[in-house]
């Protein structure tokens, strides 16, 4: 086991660094895949700055408080892009081209073997950088400070976060094993997380419902963000819970698919 | 005039059989509006309900400029910069080259027949179930008629702006993120993020002179009737229209300088 662990570390290592090497050499793309990011995030501070020109107050948030949620629901996103790009790849054609048999026939596990073709995306990077930025900056305007248990939970927070964030997308991609694609339905998906970035009590109660317990975005963003802020503890219990069942379903979804898959006759 | 129904017309069947032929396509084009909308629309009714000064348009129409702007949104959803990009980047425009038509209104006539369709099938329902959920302002016949002719002239900007940045990639490679920066750009200056009318009056009086807020704003403040008068109408239609020349203009240009710079490797 610890063996296991061992090797798919050095080979996480491994291939990051390769995937360096190619944003060292490809630099035009990586300004170009930053920009898209801080000009899309650009927009989701604007509006919550306009809203902000109203209200002091928005289901109980602040200004700084609601940014504060922005910036940590960037770094749970941005680390499940860095390391699960290559689901889009899967659901958009690796099964309608027949590609996917590359997956299967190395001695690694086939959602590893996939996922590392594009570790280190570096959209990821500019969206981390930008969640930092954000996060940091809107601490220290509403002068927080973390106790003891809230900074030793912060990084396994966005940790769970990232697991969740990946656990919808392979769930959603391996539905492509018997639909051929599921692009759309990853992108509408996708799409519906953006919820998770603004505090949960503004939407109407089923909404909130399906955002924790079907789809469970309010646990990449939202409930530990209240607990980093406020101190609530009583979502925060179910966020271990919730990651294990996402990431087993995710990944038993994936296996079944797996199984079920057939080669292209090309 | 037969000649060119003759030509044309098939291309633009092709391009509506396949928006019909992906039907779930459509289903998650609705679905998608309908969460950004709801996203916005919760948002700016807790503003409401919450500010002591809130914004002075009524709750109402800022309902119906959230709906209507994603709605529109997906009328502009033509996939002219995807078509343009894949076949530069692939080297297949050389054939568009041998081919005796004009490649610009070979890509209109592929791509907005079908955009519209998919904008009626994919918009309507999403507009229908806010109309249900939400009340939203009925729009005088005027202002109807006014937006009418603003959302056809939007729909050709949506068109030069897409086919500009398609043609983009003669210059750089990375089409894939130009047209992600170019969506978060025109999404936030044409009004679909925030409506341009709360954001602060000199920004706005900014924006509203570039091309993108032809694209939502400006079609949606003639119906809203949130115009001064006739002269007020007449602007927005104005700046629009001009726009829709200059980006004619430079899309005319762009397609001559890259026509002389297409390599393609042979084989």
């Amino acid at each position: 086991m610890i063996a296991v662990v061992r090797r798919y570390l050095r080979l996480t290592v491994l291939l990051c660094g390769v995937s360096m090497h190619r944003l060292t050499a490809y630099r035009m793309d990586f300004a170009v895949g930053v920009a898209s990011f801080v000009i899309r995030v650009g927009g989701q501070i604007a509006l919550i700055g306009l809203v902000y020109r109203y209200v002091d107050d928005l289901a109980g948030w602040g200004y700084h408080q609601a940014l504060f949620l922005l910036g940590f629901s960037l770094l749970s996103r941005a680390l499940d892009r860095l390391f699960t790009d290559q689901l889009w790849i899967l659901a958009w054609q690796l099964v309608r081209s027949g590609e996917f048999h590359r997956y299967l026939i190395r001695p690694v596990n086939p959602l590893y073997l996939l996922l590392s073709e594009r570790f280190m995306y570096p959209e990821g990077i500019g969206e981390l950088a930008l969640g930092l930025a954000i996060t940091l900056a809107s601490a220290g305007a509403l002068d927080l400070h973390l106790d003891v248990a809230q900074w030793l939970l912060f990084v396994p927070m966005v940790v769970c976060g990232a697991v969740i964030h990946a656990s919808i997308k392979t769930l959603i991609a391996s539905c492509s094993f018997w639909s051929v694609s599921s692009l759309p339905v990853l992108s509408a998906v996708h799409q519906l997380g953006e919820f998770g970035s603004y505090p949960l009590g503004l939407y109407h109660p089923a909404l909130q419902a399906v955002l924790t317990w079907v789809l469970p975005f309010a646990f990449t963003a939202y409930i530990p963000a209240r607990y980093l802020l406020f101190g609530a503890v009583d979502g925060l219990i179910w966020l271990l819970p919730v990651t294990a069942v996402a990431a087993a379903v995710a990944y038993g979804v994936f296996r079944i698919g797996v199984n079920r898959y057939e080669m292209t006759g090309s | 005039m037969r000649r060119a129904t003759r030509k044309y017309l098939p291309l633009a069947q092709a391009g509506v059989h396949a928006v019909l032929q992906y039907r779930a396509t459509l289903l998650l084009q609705a679905v998608t509006a309908a969460t950004a909308t709801a996203l916005h629309v919760f948002l700016w009714r807790a503003v409401y309900a919450e500010a002591s000064r809130p914004p002075d348009i009524p709750l109402n129409s800022l309902t119906t400029y959230l709906v209507l702007a994603q709605v529109l949104a997906l009328l502009h959803a033509n996939r002219v910069d995807e078509m343009v990009a894949g076949e530069v980047y692939r080297g297949t425009i050389a054939v568009a080259l041998l081919r005796p038509a004009n490649y610009a209104l070979t890509c209109l006539v592929a791509n907005l027949p079908a955009a519209i369709i998919a904008a009626a099938l994919a918009g309507g329902p999403v507009l229908s179930l806010f109309a249900v959920l939400t009340p939203l302002d009925r729009p005088t016949v005027p202002n109807l008629l006014l937006f009418t002719v603003a959302a056809t002239l939007s729909v050709l900007l949506a068109f030069e702006v897409n086919f500009l940045v398609g043609l983009a990639t003669f210059v750089t490679t990375n089409s894939w993120g130009i047209r992600m920066i170019k969506n978060g750009v025109v999404a936030f200056l044409a009004g679909q993020v925030v409506p341009l009318g709360l954001l602060p009056a000199g920004i706005a009086q900014v924006v509203r002179l570039l091309p993108f807020q032809g694209l939502i704003d400006g079609p949606l403040r003639l119906l809203l009737g949130t115009y001064r008068d006739a002269a007020g109408a007449a602007a927005i239609l104005g700046v629009q229209a001009i726009w829709v020349l200059v980006l004619l203009g430079l899309s005319v240009l762009a397609w001559r300088g890259a026509r002389r710079r297409i390599e393609v490797i042979g084989g």
